[in-house]
């Protein structure tokens, strides 16, 4: 039933290495109005020490704030004229310009890149920004829970902190510090440079090499085998006296590149991420027993070089937790016990096969999965097999990566809102 | 039927009105096999009574829960099976019905289109079901003090005109609304004569207005639109300044200030774009500069020019920092609107500003649905030309019609100024 000959996604990419030691990525795009530029380094808050929470969010957020070239006023009126933005992480820096100014915002994240300044009196205001941001989110029942949740699911290791550290983390992190921190980790060996619209990849080549020249080499990325707790029923309630209470159920999660990723990628839309009402949980327990506006599961979204989590979310009142909680655990031991319907089977693929182009419209989004590409060590021919993955998948693959990767028995519960700790302990017993 | 064609982000766009009063837009742009298609209905929270306050949205919900040919989530099946996505979505004004598929397969859009126009079920036990999913919807919404807080500053700003309602309605509205009024509420405004349908992207002009025609050119054009919308007073001027105080259980200090302004293509809604860029487009702007960068009493600051059918709010949304006082940060918010009230902005400033509203336009049509919204809103609103006037106005701006603009319009005495504070608690924490 997948319907036939759609339209293919065309995203060539031609792959360069820099005399500095980064990869650079380019994916010409005839016709388009804007361009996108990405730049990604490997690392991010697996790098913040012990205490320091936040260093790499801000290393990285706070590169667009002056360079050795141009201080930040001057950054600003170079690219905002030109429809140029951009937004830096603990991953990285990226922006998107219109197309015609493809260089300016490559000059401006290889100066970003390579010599951000870190400004003591910019450091200090935005570290400010951020305690502030801090202290509101700490009352915020959404944020907590979400946090909460992530602890339970990987306890001490850095996926289970917040990105953006801890109010206590951040007031120890200065400017000098993002400059250590900068020097140490934004090197050449770990970087990967995705430049996406209406270019000539040669020319982008020449105009790269010379911009990250001066970028020093470094060492790859040294990684340790990440340690999570076992997986156990465990629970935790951030109180809040709040009209709904958001809930999270779920566990210890797969790895991007695990050979189950197109399976799980069709499970998840046939039992909570496909779209509107065509995924089960959403249709019972939004659409048949009204309990939610927001209601999802999902276990390949959060997938990366690490496990994700398989999180079941539902934000609803709180006479309605224990049924939200008891239908989820019912549709999780429902897939893993009767073989999904081959009608659901074939809609979940063929929204899979047929939306895929349809998300690829802005260039940002190809920058980005370009960088993903790259990371993941993905083959050129990627997409094209993964959407023959998702249309090899059978009603049997389903069921047995259901029973192997769900584990409604070993979940953790989060709750935030008006639910009492006894009540949410009771609930995450099976 | 008429015809007429012009250029917006790298599309050429044709209008067509068929006889039952459709109107329709085609936008055509081959760079991504891709089509998004969109159904406006001029029915928003401001055609409502006050009875019916949150029909308009409720019945958003109720458009994919059932019609002649597509019984209950048989619209998001086949959009599905066909490889594509759906969505929707309501304001003060009006209703829109969003799809994207790939540009084989568009045109499947346009039956579903077609028969939930004329052939809504509105079943009454789907109805009291999906009742359920928007109290939670509104539950939600009452969680954000953001949302609580403009939602108040609204209600003051339209002391009695329906802008002043929440477009979800209230909990006693929607709990009283019964299928029999919803049914009311789409016959008089759910037909041809009450639409515009934009077809944007990989399309064949041609092709693509025969295969309307083909849908929807038979559905009989329904009640003209004034005989079907309700009387209301017109959205009346504010008379002296208005504050209100809100509390919540965080430390944040959240300010709203809204204006009422002018209807949507007018100059002057034109001049209001400018000074929102001035005032908070960009790291440059007059607001951030001063009030987040260099004199660091608020955390973020933005503003947005809201103009609507009837009238219009010039919004402005600061968070105060911890250690400033929110008088602190009203009266230097206050001192920046006033030099812009008094004294003409400078070339270079006002050049600058224009020239990032030029650049966002390649932005705000990147992909075929922000063509398709951005085309459809002023469509079904005013007149999709503004679409493509709106820049060229704002290029030929002064700034002495800037500064004009602002001594009118955003001025003290005709605003309201709300306030979400912590809790009498926290204040001594």
């Amino acid at each position: 039933m997948i319907a036939p000959g759609l339209p293919r996604l065309e995203l060539p990419i031609e792959r360069f290495e820099l005399s500095c030691g980064a990869q650079l990525l380019v994916s010409p795009r005839p016709q388009a109005t804007i361009a996108a530029v990405s730049v990604h380094v490997r690392g991010g808050p697996a790098l913040d020490p012990a205490g320091r929470e936040g260093l790499a969010f801000l290393t990285g957020s706070l590169v667009d704030q002056g360079t050795a070239a141009h201080d930040e006023e001057e950054l600003a009126a170079l690219l905002e004229p030109e429809g140029g933005e951009v937004g830096g992480d603990a991953a990285g820096v990226s922006g998107s310009i219109v197309n015609e100014r493809w260089e300016l915002l490559l000059e401006s994240l290889a100066e970003m890149t390579v010599a951000p300044a870190y400004p003591s009196d910019k450091v200090e205001l935005h570290r400010q920004r951020l305690l502030d941001r801090l202290l509101v989110e700490r009352d915020d029942p959404r944020v907590q829970g979400g946090q909460l949740f992530r602890k339970l699911v990987y306890g001490a290791h850095w996926l289970g902190r917040a990105a953006y550290g801890t109010r206590a983390s951040v007031a120890k992190i200065g400017a000098r510090e993002l400059r250590a921190h900068h020097r140490r980790n934004w090197v050449a060996r770990r970087g990967v440079i995705a430049v996406c619209g209406q270019v000539d990849p040669q020319a982008v080549r020449r105009r790269a090499e010379r911009l990250f020249a001066r970028w020093p080499t470094g060492t790859p990325l040294q990684t340790t085998p990440p340690r999570f707790p076992a997986r156990a029923v465990r629970s935790g309630v951030f109180p809040s006296k709040r009209a709904q209470v958001h809930v999270y159920l779920g566990h210890l999660g797969i790895q991007r590149n695990h050979p189950d990723y197109a399976a799980l990628v069709v499970l998840d839309h046939v039992l909570g991420t496909g779209p509107g009402f065509t995924n089960r949980i959403a249709r019972i327990l939004r659409d048949e027993l009204g309990l939610a506006y927001s209601v999802n599961a999902n276990i390949h979204g959060s997938a990366g070089i690490l496990p994700g989590m398989f999180t079941a979310y539902i934000g609803t009142s709180p006479d309605k937790v224990r049924t939200a909680v008891e239908g989820f655990r019912r549709e999780i031991v429902r897939i893993q016990e009767e073989p999904v319907g081959q009608e659901e089977l074939e809609v979940a693929k063929s929204y899979l096969v047929g939306s895929f182009p349809l998300g690829f419209e802005r260039a940002a989004r190809r920058a980005s999965y370009m960088i993903s590409a790259e990371v993941h060590g993905f083959p050129p021919d990627y997409l094209e097999r993964l959407l023959e993955s998702f249309a090899a998948v059978t009603r049997e693959d389903v069921q047995r990566v259901a029973r192997q990767h769900l584990h409604p028995r070993q979940c953790v519960l989060a709750a935030a809102g008006p639910l009492a700790k006894a009540e949410v302990g009771r609930l995450a017993r099976p | 039927m008429r015809d007429s064609s012009l250029e917006k982000g790298g599309a050429r766009i044709h209008e067509h009105v068929l006889e039952n009063g459709l109107r329709v837009l085609l936008a055509e742009r081959h760079l991504d096999p891709v089509v998004a298609v969109m159904l406006w209905y001029r029915a928003g929270a401001r055609n409502e009574t006050e009875k019916e306050a949150g029909v308009s949205h409720f019945l958003e919900h109720m458009m994919f829960k059932g019609s002649a040919r597509y019984g209950k989530g048989a619209i998001d099946r086949i959009t599905t099976t066909l490889g594509g996505t759906n969505n929707a979505f309501t304001t003060a004004d009006h209703t829109a019905y969003w799809f994207e598929f790939a540009s084989d397969r568009w045109e499947s859009a346009l039956e579903v289109e077609a028969d939930r126009m004329r052939a809504l079920l509105l079943d009454p036990a789907e109805f009291e079901a999906e009742k359920q999913v928007v109290l939670e919807e509104l539950a939600q919404g009452e969680d954000d003090p953001w949302r609580v807080l403009s939602q108040e500053v609204q209600s003051a700003l339209f002391p009695r005109h329906p802008y002043r309602r929440p477009v979800i309605g209230y909990s006693d509205t929607l709990k009283a609304l019964g299928p029999g009024e919803m049914r009311d509420y789409y016959e008089r405004f759910y037909h041809p004569g009450n639409a515009v349908l934009v077809v944007s992207g990989d399309i064949d002009p041609a092709r693509a207005l025969a295969a309307v025609k083909q849908h929807l050119g038979s559905i009989p054009a329904g009640k003209p639109y004034r005989e079907a919308d309700a009387f209301r007073a017109p959205a009346e001027a504010q008379r002296g300044e208005q504050r209100l105080t809100l509390r919540w259980d965080d430390e944040a200090r959240r300010l709203c200030i809204a204006w009422p302004t002018v209807a949507l293509g007018t100059d002057e809604d034109c001049i209001l774009d400018l000074v929102s860029t001035l005032l908070a487009g960009g790291r440059l702007s007059r607001l951030y500069r001063r009030l987040v960068i260099e004199e660091r009493c608020a955390t973020s600051i933005s503003v947005h020019n809201d103009t609507r059918v009837e009238s219009g709010c010039f919004w402005l949304f600061a968070e105060c920092a911890q250690g400033t006082q929110p008088a602190e940060l009203e009266r230097r918010i206050d001192a920046e609107l006033e030099r812009l009230a008094r004294v003409p902005v400078a070339r270079a400033e006002l050049a600058r500003a224009k020239r990032i509203i030029a650049a966002g336009e390649a932005h705000d049509a990147e992909s075929v649905s922000d063509l398709a919204e951005d085309l459809g809103e002023f469509a079904i609103d005013a007149d999709w030309r503004l679409a493509l006037r709106t820049l060229e106005r704002i290029q030929r701006t002064s700034a002495e019609e800037v500064r004009r603009t602002v001594a009118k319009l955003l001025v003290p005495d005709r605003r309201v100024v709300g306030w979400c504070l912590p809790q009498e608690k926290r204040k001594t924490r």
